[in-house]
């Protein structure tokens, strides 16, 4: 039943394939090793392609990957039992092949699994086969037969004396399991009655009168605090004059004295001081003097720097060799030893604004690639988690498709049309102040800007842009570039559809030879249908080379919802093959943040799309590029 | 302070006068033969003393023995790396982590290079280039000669990347541009790769330097490649260029060997 199986090596050398099926397995794998494993979306262990399912286990001590793929459309049973079995099989079989460092070894090693193979999926079928079905239960074995049939007749009406009491109580108990809390009161006075029969009938102990006497005791407990409590309601309006304390009704017995932990005082100050510890005060950094910040050190390193300074052990060496003897012994992780830290790691970066499903799948990803590793000499399961924790989050921020806008517009200029980028983004994240930042940029490099006014909504929008066309027209005056208008605002007023504007723009730059147009557009929230249905018009209509969406750094976790759904919207409304998506992520506000930059984190990981442009700023030069190493280092600050 | 000491009571006395009392404790524990102060000082520093040696040999052996095997996504480094290993071929699929292997070099002195296989993917390759660069002695680029057309201006990229860092290092590598996959009919010679590289290396050096600074401005401006007012050609590059074809897969696919006798040749030169 399965289409293929392969395991291959991290470094990408294939050891051993099995094929159920004359197409080739490279392509669905590549496509798996693409989307899960570099994207850190290594939680779920399963992945869809095309018609294929693929299921994957990876093996982090010896740097294996286990792969199965079969139909989409059927649903196999056994298939993770045997991913486990046949790791655990290869493993043991060749383990001496795979564990060494160089290459070398795996290259020369002949991996001659496939009888292995087919006997262990030979069992995995039977076993799912096997189990025949349960035959059902003959009425004399049932419980309900043992029970004798007097206990189960409910009679209404007839009232002899044991029968009543037992209805009674039955008829309480099911009362107060159907109604709930309401029918308590009823149910107190009725199985008080009943409870004092209970002893005298001799009746045998089935489990489901068991399960009402409790249910009677639990109810007699709270039926007493509630004569409590209305007990209490009648004493409180007698002393007006004392304050009683609130008492609550369900809340057991506030003791006030024990709730005092005050210790015994005379004038404030303590009766029995204890003693003082002074190194405790004190502790272990160097008295006078204050010590400078230093980011990253961590407990843990301290200890790995202790080896290599002999002064500074010379009082603690006993307790270094204990240390030292856990760090140095060959430990692989479990999923045990990472969890408190991966939980942490969890918080951290949520305190840090990445959003909280993004933390959580990262944090999986992360588990699922350090599982079973062997951790080298003197390094803690806490830094080994934070490094693999940054350099997947390395991984993430940079582009999967090359940043280079100023390369695409020369290509453009090649074929004599001009490159269209779009705004697109919610409500004042900073799309006009950007697209102001972005035109002085492409000025400053020579290229002729046409400014499409698309926001016929908000009020004063197209004025905005035309000051900052005057601003930008002064810096790069025509004289300056030999007689070319350099900035020009192309807009038709307000209330207008968008859509049509942005087209006539665009027909105007290739008319007047414009390099680049950029077309702002009105700020809309994603929920909002009507407005991104006409969002995902324009951008259909008009097909613009680079469609960005503006956020700000300021967002948490709306971040995932407006992505998600701006994406969406855009591919429903689409009516092409190859839906135009998000291309890029302009980030905004980012000074506002000091080192909360969670936000660069979740955007890039919902739309895997790179974060081309970042803003600082309210003025013409605030514009940067992403450098991914300074945003992981500020996130992975503690 | 104990160990200067010590260091003084070997050396016979000297300006010990500030250190006077410690002398005297130190005579008076060796005279009750109980010197447990010197002999753990004196064990700390023998630990102390080859742990350093050892890593000053280990840094010296691996250090510029390795040639590493950069190039995009599917440029057929994993298979150029097992030719030239073993000379069998073998599946591959893509890398995500690298490889590396001990490689005898076919020449008299029967040198060794240690050959480091990274992978191509665009979130990966800059890390592991940061990793391993300190340590190469050589850099083969390694471009897929069939898909170049389509694939040039992120070849560019990144071998404007990988020129930079190169550049930026102490002793700067040899470089190698390999032209792989000349078995497909449709692929480009490596003059033509060449001139259209140059080409395109020249637009990118200008865009690039007009991209807006880094979030850190702390970053030094990005290095000038080549001369500037001049068209960009790889001889201007303090680096040594060569361009070669080689086919990892061979004429006759998986049974016949592989067509890389000028990269081994190249291998032998440099090592």
């Amino acid at each position: 039943m399965l289409d293929f199986f392969t395991i291959f090596s991290k470094g990408g050398l294939v050891l051993w394939c099995f094929q159920g099926v004359s197409d080739s397995c490279t392509g669905p794998v590549n496509a798996l090793i693409r989307s899960v494993l570099l994207q850190e979306r290594g939680g779920n262990n399963s992945f869809t392609h095309e018609a294929l399912t693929l299921k994957y286990k990876l093996d982090n001590q010896f740097e294996l990957v286990f792969v199965v793929g079969f139909q989409k459309i059927l649903t196999l049973t056994y298939v993770d039992k045997l991913i486990d079995d046949v790791h655990r099989l290869f493993r043991d079989k060749y383990r001496t092949e795979i564990q060494q460092q160089s290459a070398l070894s795996l290259l020369n090693g002949t991996f001659d699994f496939q009888n292995d193979f087919l006997r262990l999926l030979r069992e995995a079928e039977e076993s799912s086969k096997i189990r025949a079905p349960t035959t059902m239960k003959k009425f004399e074995d049932s419980e309900k037969a043992k029970k004798p049939v007097r206990s189960m007749i409910e009679t209404r009406g007839e009232k002899p004396k044991e029968k009543a009491k037992n209805s009674k109580k039955t008829k309480g108990a099911k009362k107060e399991g159907s109604d709930g809390p309401l029918a308590i009161g009823k149910a107190v006075s009725a199985e008080k009655s009943g409870l004092s029969v209970g002893p005298e009938n001799a009746v045998e102990l089935s489990k489901e009168e068991l399960i009402r006497r409790k249910r009677e005791e639990f109810i007699q407990k709270h039926g007493r605090g509630m004569e409590k409590s209305k007990s209490v309601k009648a004493d409180a309006p007698k002393e007006k004059g004392k304050k009683a304390p609130r008492v609550w009704a369900l809340g057991g017995c506030a003791n006030k004295e024990v709730l005092d932990y005050s210790t015994p005082t005379t004038n404030g100050a303590p009766e029995v001081a204890p003693p003082e510890d002074i190194n405790l005060i004190r502790g272990t950094g160097p008295g006078g003097q204050l010590q400078d910040l230093d980011c990253s050190s961590s407990d843990d390193e301290g200890v790995t720097q202790n080896s290599t300074k002999p002064s500074a052990t010379k009082g603690t060496l006993g307790g270094m060799f204990g240390m030292l003897k856990g760090l140095v012994g060959s430990k692989s992780l479990s999923r045990e030893d990472m969890e408190s830290v991966l939980d942490k790691m969890r918080d951290h970066l949520i305190a840090k604004n990445v959003a909280a499903d993004i933390a959580v799948q990262l944090c999986e990803s992360v588990a699922s690639k350090l599982e079973g590793k062997v951790m080298g000499t003197f390094s803690t399961v806490t830094s080994t988690v934070k490094q693999a924790l940054q350099e997947s989050l390395v991984q993430i921020l940079q582009p999967q498709r090359r940043v280079d806008m100023l390369r695409d517009i020369m290509d453009a200029q090649r074929h004599q049309r001009p490159y269209v980028v779009t705004f697109c983004g919610v409500n004042g994240v900073g799309k006009s102040t950007n697209l102001a930042k972005i035109s002085f940029w492409l000025l400053e490099n020579g290229f002729s800007v046409l400014i499409a006014a698309c926001d016929t909504f908000r009020a004063g929008a197209v004025e905005q842009l035309r000051t900052h066309t005057r601003r930008l027209s002064a810096l790069h005056p025509p004289e300056n570039h030999g007689g070319r208008t350099m900035v020009y605002l192309f807009e038709k007023g307000y209330g207008k559809d968008a859509a049509g504007i942005a087209m006539e723009a665009i027909a105007f730059a290739r008319n007047q030879g414009f390099d680049v147009v950029l077309v702002d557009t009105a700020g809309r929230m994603q929920d909002n249908a009507p407005l991104m249905t006409a969002l995902a018009k324009l951008i259909t209509v008009n097909t613009p080379d680079l469609v960005l969406f503006v956020g700000e750094a300021l967002v948490g976790n709306e971040a995932v919802d407006q992505l998600v759904k701006f994406n969406r919207a855009l591919a429903d409304h689409s009516m092409a093959q190859t839906p135009r998506l998000i291309d890029g992520i302009v980030l905004t506000k980012f000074d506002t943040i000091d080192d909360k930059v969670g936000a660069a984190i979740s955007m890039t990981y919902i739309t895997s799309k790179p974060i081309v442009f970042v803003g600082t700023g309210q003025t013409y030069c605030d514009l940067r590029s992403l450098n991914a190493k300074a945003v992981v280092a500020a996130l992975m600050k503690a | 302070m104990a160990s200067v000491d010590s260091r003084r009571v070997g050396n016979g006395g000297g300006v010990g006068g500030t250190f006077q009392p410690y002398l005297d404790s130190l005579r008076q524990e060796l005279q009750q033969r109980d010197p447990t102060l010197l002999s753990v000082v004196v064990a700390l520093l023998a630990v102390l003393l080859t742990l350093v040696f050892c890593k000053f040999i280990r840094s010296r052996r691996s250090s510029q023995r390795a040639v590493l095997l950069v190039g995009l996504c599917d440029s057929g480094k994993t298979l150029l790396f097992v030719r030239l290993l073993t000379g069998l071929y073998r599946d591959t699929q893509t890398s995500i982590t690298d490889s590396s292997a001990v490689y005898k070099v076919n020449n008299t002195r029967g040198t060794s290079l240690t050959l480091i296989d990274l992978p191509g993917h665009e979130s990966l390759r800059l890390q592991f280039l940061e990793r391993f660069k300190a340590s190469a002695r050589a850099v083969v680029f390694v471009v897929d000669s069939a898909a170049f057309q389509r694939e040039v201006k992120d070849v560019a990229e990144f071998l404007y990347q990988v020129l930079i860092d190169s550049m930026g290092l102490k002793n700067t590598p040899s470089f190698l541009i390999a032209c792989n996959k000349q078995d497909i009919t449709m692929a480009k010679s490596a003059k033509l790769i060449q001139q259209q590289l140059e080409k395109e290396l020249n637009t990118l050096r200008v865009t690039r330097s007009a991209a807006p600074s880094t979030l850190d401005s702390s970053s030094a401006a990005p290095a000038q490649l080549g001369k500037k007012g001049k068209e960009f050609e790889f001889s201007q590059l303090p680096l040594k260029v060569e361009f070669l074809e080689c086919s990892a897969k061979g004429g006759r696919g998986d049974a016949g060997s592989a067509d890389i006798q000028d990269l081994e040749k190249w291998l032998a030169k440099i090592a």
